[in-house]
């Protein structure tokens, strides 16, 4: 997955403010020859009612939305980032099953850990339905 | 009823790649069947064993969840718009050891 260092920025900046609480939101782009490139990032809010420090939820409205908006600039959905306040940063046994009864094949799914609120570090992972799990992917910040 | 049908990327496969497809359809549940003809295996991705619509899928005719409206027998007219939506949670709770 390729995205540029500014929207990468974005996406650890929001990680950090939404701190101790998850933050989650929407990749999006041109899904062309080659790598997957990011080149639009949209916040969503954490739905998540009842344990937002260690759940979050996209309202499917909200997707449906981002969706829209971006077809309407030619972009799709690529994938999705969410923070693990306080935790690693890759996917967690909740972020695997509920991918694995979704729809979720070839989707990216970038995972922030975020240390006391402070430093933010990303990682990249793709999720194969044949597997039912998900993969490491290249993140190349450019 | 033709109405247009955005197809999320993880079920392209089924339907050669298409994002968005035109199906004839009185209803929701129609509009499954008929996907189903034409891109054979998109129903059981849509649906459990019960015939009803998955809990981790979202449905919106116009932007209105179907679960709010009548789900499966949610009526459908000449132009409306369907979404097919994938729900997005997760978190670091149960992490992977």
């Amino acid at each position: 997955m390729r995205i540029a260092r500014a929207l990468m920025d974005q996406i650890l900046g929001h990680a950090r403010s939404g701190y101790p609480f998850e933050v989650c939101g929407v990749l999006l782009g041109r899904n062309g020859e080659g790598a997957r490139r990011v080149d639009r990032v949209v916040a969503a809010v954490n739905r998540e009612r009842d344990s937002p420090r260690v759940r979050y939820e996209i309202a499917p409205e909200d997707l449906v939305r981002i969706q829209r908006e971006g077809r309407d600039e030619g972009r799709e959905i690529l994938g999705y980032y969410h923070s693990h306040p306080d935790h690693p940063a890759r996917p967690s046994e909740t972020d695997r099953r509920i991918a694995a009864e979704g729809l979720s094949d070839g989707v990216v799914h970038v995972v922030v850990g975020v240390e006391r609120g402070e430093r933010a570090a990303p990682s990249a992972w793709i999720f194969r339905d044949r597997v039912r799990a998900f993969e490491p992917e290249p993140l190349d910040i450019e | 009823m033709a109405v247009k049908v955005q197809i999320p990327a993880p079920l392209r496969s089924l339907t050669g790649g298409q994002a968005e497809v035109e199906v004839d359809a009185a209803d929701v549940g129609g509009l499954i069947e008929g996907l189903d003809r034409r891109h054979r295996g998109l129903k059981e991705r849509l649906c459990d064993a019960d015939g009803n619509l998955r809990s981790y899928v979202r449905v919106f005719v116009n932007d209105e969840d179907v679960r709010f409206l009548k789900e499966k027998a949610t009526p459908l007219k000449t132009g409306d718009t369907v979404a097919i939506v994938p729900a997005i949670a997760g978190g670091a709770c149960a992490q992977m050891s």
